[in-house]
């Protein structure tokens, strides 16, 4: 008579916490969205006080800068990128690619808001700018966490047939 | 589940065309309201010619009580602020109406810099629109012509270019009532707008999408506690494939079950047989 071994198996464990290391990364990458946004609310909350915080520029830096663009071109800017940012965000989304370019979307945001300063026509826009900052900074931030809590669903089910197979 | 599927098709869209229907609006606002602020100025710079015409006609004459009934008649329009008359140092000569104080650090800001020979708004009309005071004011310089320096009761010489100033303000209540009606139509608009569009896209999402999902989770529950595919409610074709390979996999358990049973039924005769 042959006496049957069973195999023991490999250790979990080391499994396990690699899953929960990477639940708590993705759950750190799924709040990217709203940082930025944060960060967004504050550079609006500076430029709705004229950007009145920072040290004004020297006249030799603002000869070398040169004048603004005239307002209504940087209106028409402003038009183009909203219209061109929510479209590329929504298929994004749609096609449900890793979501990218939030940072990028701050940056070019804080530069609409530089621009409009250094042409004089901050007031008159801002509200403008915010507007359409919120909107594309609320859809990524959106599509971030969506993304990033799909990941998080996916390991949290690894992790419940690890534990089974501990069981 | 299918909250929030729901949750997940609207929230983007409702974003997405809130945000762009709001910015749009209020860009388009603030064209509108540098558009019509441009043509209150035009209108006020060309009454403010007409005046200065009719006055320096009054200076050929050399007719001084003329200019300041000019002056003072203009003055009496409801809607004048301000009407001033400067000569060529700034100093005020003749006076159809007192400005408001708000207006006057805005009149000498004016008369500075037309009169600043260095300055690039040299002998240049200056406008305002005080949209928080309610003011529209022009500072027009009224400029040399040689029927000044050549006509016999004037000593004006050929260098002088400006000879004098006119200030005239004016209230733009009207226009701000016009901008204010433009943001309330702007705001039913845009709820409009919105409302039909987060609507739309949702009776689209529920009648396409949702109801097809709805009921053949409803089919699928059916199915697993038994029911046979011809009894299953009949549904649409919406969700084309998907649905039509879930009633064959159905179709399929039916008729291997049938199958069990006919193969499981004649063994139990055989047996009865053989007792």
């Amino acid at each position: 008579m042959t006496q049957e071994t069973e195999a023991p198996l490999p250790d979990i464990n080391p499994l396990r916490k690699q899953v929960q290391t990477k639940i708590k990364k993705l759950e750190l990458h799924s709040s990217t969205g709203l940082w930025i946004l944060a960060l967004f609310t504050a550079l609006s909350m500076g430029a709705f006080h004229n950007f009145d915080f920072l040290p004004p520029l020297s006249e030799s830096i603002r000869t070398a800068l040169g004048d603004g663009p005239p307002v209504r071109y940087i209106n028409w800017a402003l038009v183009m990128y909203g219209f061109s940012a929510i479209i590329l965000i929504l298929t994004q989304m749609a096609s449900d690619k890793k979501p990218r370019g939030a940072l990028a979307h701050f940056g070019y945001l804080g530069a609409f808001y530089l621009f409009y300063h250094f042409s004089e026509g901050l007031s008159e826009n801002f509200w403008a700018i915010f507007v359409v900052g919120l909107t594309i900074l609320g859809l990524q931030s959106y599509h971030v966490w969506n993304y990033y809590h799909e990941k998080i669903q996916e390991q949290r089910e690894i992790l419940v047939e690890l534990d089974k197979l501990m069981d | 589940m299918f909250d929030n599927l729901i949750a997940r098709a609207i929230v983007p869209v409702t974003i997405a065309v809130t945000g762009f229907v709001i910015f749009v609006c209020i860009l388009l606002y603030s064209f509108v309201k540098s558009d019509m602020t441009a043509e209150a100025s035009r209108h006020l710079d060309g009454c403010a010619t007409t005046v200065v015409k009719s006055m320096v006609s009054a200076m050929m004459e050399d007719d001084q009580d003329a200019i300041q009934n000019i002056a003072t008649n203009i003055g009496t329009r409801s809607d004048v602020e301000l009407l001033k008359i400067y000569d060529h140092e700034g100093n005020v000569r003749y006076t159809g109406q007192e400005e408001p104080a708000t207006l006057t650090a805005t009149v000498d800001s004016h008369i500075k810099s037309i009169l600043q020979p260095n300055s690039t708004t040299f002998a240049q009309t200056q406008y305002n629109v005080d949209h928080d005071n309610g003011h529209v004011s022009v500072t027009l310089p009224i400029l040399t012509e040689p029927k000044c320096f050549t006509a016999a009761c004037h000593v004006h010489s050929e260098d002088e270019k400006v000879l004098g100033l006119l200030s005239i303000g004016i209230t733009s209540t009207q226009l701000e009532k016009t901008l204010a009606t433009l943001r309330y139509r702007m705001v039913i608009f845009s709820v409009m707008v919105l409302f039909l569009t987060i609507s739309g896209v949702t009776a689209l999402l529920r009648m396409n999408l949702f109801l097809p999902i709805l009921r053949l989770t409803y089919n699928a529950e059916q199915a697993a506690q038994g029911v046979a595919e011809y009894d299953l409610p009949k549904s649409d074709h919406k969700l084309g494939k998907l649905n039509k390979d879930f009633r064959l996999l159905v179709k399929q358990r039916d008729q291997a079950l049938e199958d069990l049973k006919a193969v499981g039924t004649p063994d139990r005769n055989v047996d009865d047989g053989s007792r």
